[in-house]
């Protein structure tokens, strides 16, 4: 896993996330990235080679609410199946619908419990040569 | 050039004394506003807010449609996302919005404490024990489960019933315990049917389970009893040993809340509307997505009281097995800090939303047990691992105060990521364990989070909520050992 094109802004109580990516799947990798740094501390490693790969399709009413659903699919599916998902792909995204691949990991201590990403300040700024979304997760 | 984060300039300077421990932000500060802001602290605890963005959250929350008399800061306020943590709402009904924001994503957290009829002194020997086999019993790691997983149909009754089916179905405690539960461990509003199958899937294998973050239990000696009448009602006496369980309703709460955003969202959208945070989605009490989501947030909570009484069983059995079948840890009270329930005030019926928030009925409530009505309802105050806790009591000025409520926590002051550059995990573990205080906690990485440091001064911020006349003070908790998610 590749790490640096995310940094985390102050928050009192919570982790407000800042991500870059070249083009929006990027970014929406990187934000997945940065959800499993949260949960794992620094440089979680990949899964193992057999881990299973999981297909997930969203559909949102924009871009911004497809940001919100993709990281909340991560954060449920950690829940349900006790897995932190460390190799993200999103194959397609167009404005309001991705199609990704994602295989993770049970580690045996999870650093932090993350509840939801929310819409609170949530914002993504097109820019010439890349995208920037600032993101507040609960924890 | 980098984009950088604008912080909004903070409006203290402009916040008017009203009462002790009191402060006002009219309504004409903001365009949007449509009712005023009040803040329950002194000036210290004021200066702390001012330096995140919880008082900007607050004004935020009196734009909400159906808002009655002001939005309101507990002395514990802090940043949080939509709604501050410790913000409190009140929309009139039918009309008024409930906004799952104003509740948070962990519907029904909150505090149960637990007595003992024994004295820490006799049984100091075995505090150790204690708090190992309680982090043997209750599972708190990543990918452990609880001991109890429930079939579909059992998922169903406890999202409907509460703790009443965990205690006469399940055999998980007495009907004693029931009247010492805020609304009995029991929403009847509720609707297993509005609760997701993703929600009811998060949840099957959760009820036992603490979660990570700032939940615990914690092992307390009463170190002090600070309105005697009170404490007495309470069953409380100087040198008691206590048990407090800190949690809520886990993945499934979570998943409800998400299910509910998504939905008002989508819903303000087809209408056009725009909301200063979206965070804040909200839909009138009355429409369809109000109901579904009223109905779904009182199965959650339904479900949260459950979890904290499946948890109250585990503590039972591990005092049975190292202390005797015949102790038997009794509930004193249990408190949701995150929830949103109907109340009545001035002849209005009111959506009261409590966000990081407890009900502090004052005394003669109906809703309250006989056997303590005319006290008022007990508090629970936690400050932060290491400091102290404490119980109060609701008093009858909370109800104009405040709706009824009181902070529910010392209140966040540092960041996660400014509490670990200021605190070691290893380091902190040590510390507590030479003051006496047992740690079991699987990472030194969370614990560094939820350092006393992170915290505001506890006995400042019970001072605020005393002065102000929203509840009293009756007893000071300290830790003996807590084990944590």
């Amino acid at each position: 896993m590749e790490t640096g094109t995310w940094q985390f802004e102050p928050h009192t109580s919570e982790v407000r996330i800042r991500v870059e990516g070249t083009d929006l799947a990027e970014l929406f990798e990187e934000a997945g990235y940065a959800l499993a740094e949260v949960m794992l501390g620094e440089s979680p490693p990949e899964p193992p080679s057999g881990a299973e790969e999981e297909h997930l399709t969203l559909e949102a009413a924009d871009t911004e609410a497809l940001l919100v659903d993709w990281l909340n699919e991560l954060i449920s599916r950690s829940d349900m199946k006790k897995r932190v998902y460390t190799h993200v792909v999103v194959d397609t995204l167009a404005e309001r619908k991705l199609h990704a691949r994602i295989r993770g990991f049970t580690p045996e201590v999870l650093k932090t419990a993350v509840k939801a990403a929310t819409f609170h300040g949530l914002e993504i700024r097109e820019h010439e040569d890349r995208f920037i979304a600032f993101i507040v997760l609960d924890v | 050039m980098e984009p950088t984060v604008e912080v909004q300039q903070q409006p203290t300077p402009r916040l008017r004394q009203v009462g002790p421990a009191l402060y006002e932000l009219d309504a004409g500060f903001r365009e949007d506003m449509r009712v005023p802001a009040r803040i329950v602290a002194d000036e210290e605890l004021l200066q702390k807010m001012a330096q995140d963005r919880s008082i900007v959250q607050l004004i935020n929350v009196t734009t909400l449609p159906g808002i009655q008399g002001f939005a309101i800061g507990m002395p514990d306020m802090h940043e949080g996302y939509g709604f501050p943590v410790g913000g409190v709402a009140g929309t009139r009904l039918p009309d008024g919005v409930i906004s799952p924001g104003g509740i948070g994503f962990d519907i029904n957290c909150g505090v149960r404490l637990l007595s003992t009829g024994l004295r820490h002194d006799d049984v100091r020997d075995v505090i150790p024990a204690l708090a190992h086999d309680l982090a043997r019993s209750i599972p708190t790691g990543f990918g452990r489960h609880g001991r109890l997983a429930l079939n579909p149909e059992q998922v169903d009754r406890v999202l409907t019933e509460g703790v009443p089916y965990v205690v006469c179905n399940l055999g998980m405690g007495t009907e004693d315990d029931l009247p010492s539960i805020e609304s009995g461990g029991h929403l009847p509003a509720a609707a297993a049917a509005r609760v997701s199958l993703r929600a009811r899937e998060r949840g099957h294998d959760q009820l036992g389970t603490l979660g990570g973050g700032n939940h615990f239990i914690e092992l307390q000696r009463v170190d002090r009893i600070l309105d005697a009448a009170a404490a007495k009602a309470f069953g409380l006496f100087e040198g008691q040993l206590t048990i407090l369980i800190h949690t809520g309703s886990r993945g499934l709460g979570h998943q409800v809340c998400t299910d509910a955003v998504r939905e008002m969202d989508r819903a303000l959208a087809r209408e056009g509307l725009r909301l200063v945070d979206r965070q804040l989605a909200c839909a009138p009490f009355s429409s369809p997505e109000g109901q579904a989501y009223y109905a779904a947030m009182c199965a959650a909570a339904n479900f949260a009281w459950s979890n904290r009484q499946v948890l109250t069983h585990r503590v039972r059995e591990v005092f049975g097995r190292r202390l005797g079948a015949d102790v038997w840890p009794r509930i004193v009270y249990d408190v949701a800090h995150n929830i949103a329930k109907v109340e009545e005030y001035g002849g209005q019926r009111l959506c009261v939303h409590r966000k990081g928030a407890t009900r502090a009925f004052g005394p003669g409530n109906p809703e309250l047990p006989e056997a303590w009505r005319q006290v008022g309802q007990p508090v629970f105050i936690p400050g932060s691992m290491g400091t102290c806790s404490f119980v109060l009591a609701g008093r009858s000025e909370s109800r104009s105060v405040s709706f009824s409520s009181a902070c529910h926590g010392a209140g966040r002051q540092l960041s996660r990521a400014a509490a670990k550059r200021q605190v070691v995990g290893a380091e902190l573990r040590k510390e507590l364990n030479a003051r006496g205080i047992i740690v079991e906690c699987p990472s030194n990485a969370e614990l560094a989070e939820e350092a006393p440091t992170a915290y505001k001064d506890v006995e400042r911020v019970v001072d605020a909520v005393e002065t102000a006349g929203i509840a009293r003070k009756v007893a000071k908790l300290v830790p003996l050992a807590v084990l944590k998610g």
